[in-house]
């Protein structure tokens, strides 16, 4: 498989403040790829360093191509979704409003209508609430709602950043099975931050673990979900 | 009552010009939170330049819409090249430079065109039509008409097309917006743009009533701020129904009660400012400002 996403020891950080010290990666074209790592290991900040929204020095390459001083908008443009920390629901407006945002740059309608349908398929209760400001969603709901934009989007890459964060158990169990089946069915690649590995491990083939900017471990997700002593020192069950 | 209703239609009108330059002041401020003191000033100069296509013998209904253009492309034009640079400087530097920049048009409109005040056309008769007993000038009706239809193409645009969906998301949540391609450093230009030309209009609806000089915008600024503080100034909706009420306060406050008569009417609008910030600091459609901590 060929990669569609390489970070080449990337350095990072906010001011004089350095987190990322030569993080590279590389998330193969289709897959799906954990970023695992306790807080404050720059899971986050690699997320914003490939959307452009922290300086970096290093390499990135999207489909071969670098994405060294392009705008986020540009970035967002050549087909990356990032779903960030916090999710990026706009409060202010309506729920549909929020998922036009997401297709507001596709020109192919019919197939849009069609990704409207799959969305409503998947999150029914984003089509009952279509009318409502998204701020009267639940943070369940609002995960829903920032999963389905991204979906409109129809990205060939989705960044999401910590999916399951405040969320039931229940609801991170079907999130993460419509996250499974739109990178099965839609043939969209996933690259995951997620501090619960587990469930991470579960979905994703390949694996990176963040330690203080840097990249600890690597491998196949079985392979380190049986590793004993990795379980243990990094992921944390 | 007649001569009540009367007054209150007027006011009604003169409510039509602070709304457009109210709105004006709350398309910026709920771009960058940013109050743009020079909006007045950018008004009166497209004012002037509808004056100088109209003397050149441009029929008034096409002078009207090629000066709302040019304040558009105008307020673009100011965004770019001199809020742009200063983006990310705090706000009170910004305030700052839009005092500098009202100062300098006003000087440029002197330079150019001299502080005579000279009479601007009105595309509506001063004459009066009798309605139910009630006596209204078509100027009137035109201002409320005018003032009225462009509101609602505002309102069209922000509210119903993808262009505002976007304009909008870019005001409220900017870094969200970049994530989902919206390129956010250019709605703030078209914010700009947007604003330029819906003030445009006060300037050219107001003109006929206090003649056209370098200054002429200077009360209306104040009546536009009191309106946008009164509807709160993030709401649009507020802006309107601020302009209105202060219009019609204004004007009724002016009527009838003697002691305020033609001079004080300024400072009805000034004590309106102060009273709504102490007694209701979010005005009428404003929401509480909260912060998460």
């Amino acid at each position: 498989m060929t990669a569609l996403l390489e970070m080449e020891a990337v350095h990072a950080g906010y001011g004089q403040t350095s987190v990322l010290h030569g993080v590279s990666l590389s998330v193969p074209e289709g897959g799906v790829v954990s970023l695992l790592g306790a807080n404050g290991a720059g899971k986050t900040t690699t997320l914003r360093a490939i959307t452009g929204g922290v300086r970096w020095t290093g390499d990135i390459r999207f489909g071969g191509r670098s994405l060294r001083r392009m705008s986020t908008e540009d970035i967002v443009r050549a087909g990356i979704a990032h779903v960030p920390e916090g999710r990026g629901i706009l409060t202010e407006l309506t729920v549909d409003e929020n998922l036009k945002l997401g297709s507001h740059l596709r020109r192919d309608t019919k197939e849009v209508r069609k990704d409207y349908d799959r969305v409503f398929d998947y999150f029914p209760v984003l089509k009952e609430r279509r009318a409502l400001s998204a701020s009267t969603l639940s943070g369940g709901e609002q995960q829903m709602l920032a999963l389905a934009r991204a979906f409109l989007m129809k990205p060939k890459l989705m960044l999401l950043d910590e999916p399951s964060l405040g969320l039931a158990p229940i609801i991170v169990r079907s999130i993460f099975e419509i996250i499974r089946s739109i990178n099965q069915s839609s043939r969209v690649t996933v690259l995951l931050v997620e501090q619960n590995a587990r469930i991470a491990l579960d979905l994703s083939t390949r694996a990176y673990v963040l330690e203080v900017g840097r990249v600890a471990v690597e491998g196949d997700s079985e392979e380190l979900q049986g590793n004993e002593s990795v379980r243990r020192s990094y992921l944390g069950y | 009552m007649q001569a009540f209703l009367q007054q209150v239609i007027s006011g009604i009108a003169i409510g039509g010009v602070f709304a457009s330059l109210a709105l004006a002041l709350v398309l910026i401020y709920n771009a960058m939170g940013l109050v743009n003191f020079a909006q007045g000033e950018m008004a009166m100069l497209a004012t002037f330049a509808a004056y100088a296509l109209i003397n050149r013998g441009m029929s008034y209904w096409i002078a009207l819409p090629v000066t709302l253009v040019l304040a558009f492309g105008g307020g673009i034009v100011i965004q770019r090249v001199v809020i742009r640079p200063a983006e990310k400087a705090p706000i009170l530097a910004l305030v700052i430079i839009t005092l500098g920049l009202a100062t300098l048009l006003n000087g440029l409109a002197g330079f150019i065109f001299g502080y005579v005040p000279r009479s601007f056309p009105s595309a509506f008769s001063a004459q009066t039509v009798d309605l139910l007993g009630v006596f209204i000038s078509y100027r009137d009706l035109g201002v409320i008409g005018v003032s009225g239809l462009v509101l609602l193409a505002v309102y069209l645009l922000l509210q119903r097309t993808t262009v505002g969906l976007t304009l909008r998301a870019a005001a409220h949540h900017p870094e969200a917006s970049r994530l989902l391609g919206v390129q956010v450093s250019w709605m703030l230009a078209l914010g700009w743009g947007l604003a330029s030309a819906v003030g445009a209009v006060s300037g050219i609806m107001v003109a006929p009533i206090l003649l056209l000089e370098p200054n002429m915008m200077q009360s209306i600024i104040i009546y536009a701020f009191a309106a946008a503080v009164l509807g709160g100034i993030e709401s649009p909706l507020g802006a309107v129904l601020g302009g209105l009420i202060v219009g019609v306060t204004v004007n009724l406050a002016g009527a009838y009660l003697p002691f305020v008569g033609g001079d004080l009417q300024l400072a009805v609008g000034l004590a309106i400012i102060i009273v709504v910030l102490i007694i209701r600091p979010n005005g009428l459609f404003g929401r509480a400002a909260a912060r998460r901590v």
